[in-house]
This record gives C-alpha cells, structure tokens and sequence, in this order.
C-alpha cells in the first residue's frame, strides 16, 4: 500500500509552560485543518517509556513521518531511532534562528564523521522539526506543507510495497504506570486514533508520562570505541548482538550527569535535556566546528576532570566509592599534532586586527 | 585613581583596572556594598567576542565550592562553562545581562558585572599580579587555542 498521507507527531514540551503550549496548539489547530496530514499528538517525546501509549502510538506509524518537538533535531531523530522508530533522516528548511549570520559558507565539519551508522533502517524519511527554531507556528505549518509535497513526488514515484523493518507492538501495555499525573487537559486538541489501523485513546495517548534521563547515542558519529562503556559505571551502556554499543539500561542512568557525553571523543552522545546545547544535541558544526570551548581557560581543568569529578558525585551518591580518574579514562594521545581547526587560527589571528 | 594597566594580546590591550581584584579563571571582583561584585575581565572578554548566552545554574542563595560549575557561557566565538571564583554563597546575579548579555561587551567593568558572592577574597590576586599571571600564561594559553583545547594534558 502506497502511502497517502503524511503522519505529523507532535511532541509536547515537558512543564506546563504556557507560551510553549500555546504555540503548540496552534500548530496542531492549523494542520487538523490540513488536507493529506494525519496528525498525533504526544508528551514528550524524551519521557515516553516503553508500552507508553503514546511510544506504541509512535511505533505504529508507518511511512514518512514529521516529528515537532522540543529537541535538536539531532537528538528526536536518534531517540527515535533507539526506540526502533526508525527511518532516513529528511532534510528540513527550518534552521535555528541566530545561526543564519556568519555562517553562510557552510563552513560546517572539514571531515566527514566516521560513525556506524544505523541498522535496519526503514525505507522512509523521519523529519525532525525544533519548535524552539521559530517562533510562529505558521513557519511549522508552511514546512509540514513542503515536506507534504516533496513526499507525495516520492509516492508517486515510489514502487509499491515498503516493508517496516520491525515494528515493535504488544509492548506490556497494562505496566503502565500511572505517574499521579493528570492527563493534561485543555490541549486534547487531537483527533488521535486509528493511525494505520491501530487505535489509541486521547487520554492514554496525552498520559504525562515521569521525567527520564538517560543518553541518547548518535551512530552518525558513533565509533563504536567504548569508551563510554568503560567509563560508565552504572550499567548503562551494553553492546548487542551485533557488537555494537547502545544504550541499554536506559533508567540506570543518574539523572542530570552528562558525565559520558564529555568522555566521548566523537560528540556522539546527548542527552537532550542538559543545559548546554553541545550536550543536548545541537548541530556538531556549529557548535564545536566553529565555537572555541574556553572552559579550560574559565578554571574547568578539562572535559575528561569534569566528566570524573560528574561520575564520582553519582557514586559517593549511591554510597559508592570515588574513583576519580583511576577507571575507564581513555587515554588520548598528548602530542597529537594540531588537527587543522582554521577556526582556531582565525580567532588568533583577529586578536591583532581586533577594532576598539 | 591610579591608571589602569594594559595587557598586551597580540595586538590588542586588554585593560587592568587597577582597583579591583581578579581570580586566576578570569573575573574581576570589586567589593560593592560589603559583597564581592564579579564580572569577566577585558581579557576574557576580548577572547569570547560577543555573548549571545548566558545561563547560570545555581541559584541566589546557593553555597558554592571554589571553581565549582555555576553556569554556561555561549558567544560569537566560544562556548565555555562558568566555574566559581571563590568558596561562598552566591548572593545575585545581574538581571540585566541576564535580559541582554550586550553590556558585558559594552561595559565589562561596570555595568556588565556577573553576580555578587559573600565569602573571603584573600585567594584573589590585584592588578599587579594579574597582569604577571596573565604575561606568565599568555604563551600557554595561545597554544591552548590553538590546538590543545581537548586534548586533555598539555
């Protein structure tokens, strides 16, 4: 069966933020009106624990699909495709906002990342759209509308039958805890049931599920080195049948500690709710491409002392013992020659033209 | 008041007000109405450009270790975490650079001030002896620029 419609998911924000629910529902208001557009709503993408309603709801959408939320693109689109929602990554038009002045010449990454990759990836597009881009929602809707168009050429093209890879249904629905939260009411502006057959209720499907906080692994940059297996010493990571390193008990992961993400030597692990935009997925070229990280000279010691000091705080918390950087800190190599980051050649060089 | 002294980077002068006092990770501390005022040096300013962003993740009130992480800095040309200048309670911060970060590049020295903390400032250097920390380490810290931000041990 050849696609007819463009699935839209909408991710709600965590919180009750007013001025967040307020361009979300007008998102929503706008492509319920949308001709060829089945549209979803769920919480937070980022929360949504396995047998959710609104993950199994996710997990039964087939075909190209437009997920809104929250989060870097980078970090819904590798969330997703952890949780076995996966798909190509679509190219979208939205572009963060103050990233458009100085950076015209797509300067981006001089060297490809050398990551795995993803396995099993379906034959589709995922779209991933950063609510925090623009601040109208008629920018979304305007994108959901191209993105709509450039899938219906694809359709037509396409030859019949695309086989979902997996789709993990029959989750342990009845384990779904009730969190004490009262589904949010006053958003139930969905029409959210029978997505490609399977129905779902609004109720269920909107339950705030409790905040999570585990990483979330981007294998277009992975390496599969291990180094945040060896750091981690709470379980988290695991390898699969397939030797590759993945994050395997999610909940293990001692909430807000971004201790392995620091470790990587790749960037390659987020965790989407941490303050600071490297960690929370934000474009690796834009951030650390062209951005100098001073921490060191602001009194920081360096990302690995960081990560240590992050790690011992969650032991001594679990009353175990600080190890400090006797366990699983890679050893880098010293005298690396210096890579070639112009950009740091640059900064150097316009301290002598600086005006003022 | 005496003239402030200048810090050669490269060609530029970065400015050594010679009434304050600084940390060795780079911030000014003036002693405002019996609290310990901070705010960035020239020199660190000079070496972040324009602060697009500014976050503090402590709060008002909070007790803080020395160079414990207070917050996170994002500009035209860096990005950075923000670590404690002394032990103490951290007791303000600056609403207005919170609201527009542009004073900090406009008047770093002034009205582009950080946060206030209690706590001693004994550990804290004077302008003489910044300007030696800042000659000592100006090799060093090109070379960190250049190449060695994440490598770890240099």
């Amino acid at each position: 069966m050849s696609q007819k419609k463009l699935n839209v998911v909408l991710s709600q924000a965590q919180g009750k933020d007013p001025n967040r629910r307020a361009i979300e529902e007008e998102i929503a208001a706008a492509l319920l009106m949308e001709p060829g557009i089945d549209l979803g709503i769920v919480p937070a993408l980022y929360d949504l624990h396995e047998g959710h309603t609104g993950r199994l709801y996710l997990e039964g959408v087939q075909g190209d699909m437009v997920v809104i939320s929250w989060l870097y693109p980078r970090a819904a689109y590798w969330l997703l495709d952890r949780d076995g929602i996966q798909g190509k990554l679509g190219e979208t038009n939205i572009k963060p906002a103050d990233n458009n002045d100085d950076e015209d010449e797509e300067g981006e990454e001089a060297s490809k990342p050398k990551g795995i990759g993803s396995v099993k990836v379906q034959d589709r597009f995922i779209f991933c759209l950063d609510l925090r881009d623009a601040k109208d929602h008629r920018t979304y809707v305007e994108e959901v509308r191209r993105i709509l168009t450039e899938c219906k050429q694809r359709w037509a093209d396409a030859i019949p039958e695309s086989k979902p890879a997996m789709v993990q249904l029959g989750m342990n629905i009845s384990a779904l805890a009730s969190n004490g939260t009262a589904a949010s009411n006053g958003t139930a502006l969905l029409n959210g049931n029978d997505t490609n057959g399977a129905s779902f209720l609004k109720d269920e499907m909107l339950k705030i599920p409790g905040r999570r906080w585990y990483p979330v692994i981007d294998y277009s940059r992975c390496t599969n080195c291990m180094e945040c297996l060896d750091f981690c010493l709470f379980g988290v990571y695991g390898v699969d049948s397939l030797e590759r390193i993945y994050v395997d008990n999610q909940d293990s992961c001692k909430k807000g500690c971004p201790a392995c993400s620091r470790v990587c030597p790749e960037q390659a692990i987020m965790f989407p709710d941490y303050k600071s935009p490297a960690i929370a997925g934000a474009p690796v070229g834009a951030i650390s491409g062209l951005k100098i990280d001073l921490t060191k000279l602001f009194g920081g010691g360096d990302a690995l002392v960081i990560a240590a000091k992050e790690r011992d705080k969650e032991l001594l918390r679990d009353g175990r013992d600080a190890v400090g950087l006797s366990v699983g800190i890679p050893k880098r190599q010293p005298d690396k020659k210096d890579s070639p980051k112009d950009d740091l050649d640059n900064l150097m060089d316009s301290l002598d033209s600086l005006e003022i | 008041m005496s003239e402030p002294l200048q810090f050669m980077m490269g060609k530029y002068a970065a400015e050594v007000p010679a009434d304050l006092y600084y940390s060795r990770n780079h911030f000014w501390c003036r002693v405002v109405a019996g609290k310990n005022r901070f705010g960035f040096s020239s020199y660190a300013i000079k070496l972040m450009q324009d602060v697009y962003f500014l976050d503090w993740q402590v709060n008002a009130g909070d007790k803080v270790a020395l160079l414990e992480q207070i917050g996170h800095i994002e500009t035209s040309k860096a990005v950075s975490d923000l670590f404690a200048p002394l032990e103490g309670t951290l007791l303000c911060f600056n609403p207005e650079v919170l609201a527009d970060p542009s004073a900090i590049n406009v008047n770093g020295y002034d009205k582009g001030w950080l946060f206030e903390m209690d706590g001693t400032i004994d550990s804290l250097m004077d302008a003489n002896a910044y300007h030696a920390f800042l000659e000592e380490n100006w090799e060093k810290a090109q070379r960190m620029l250049k190449g060695k931000i994440n490598a770890g041990d240099d």
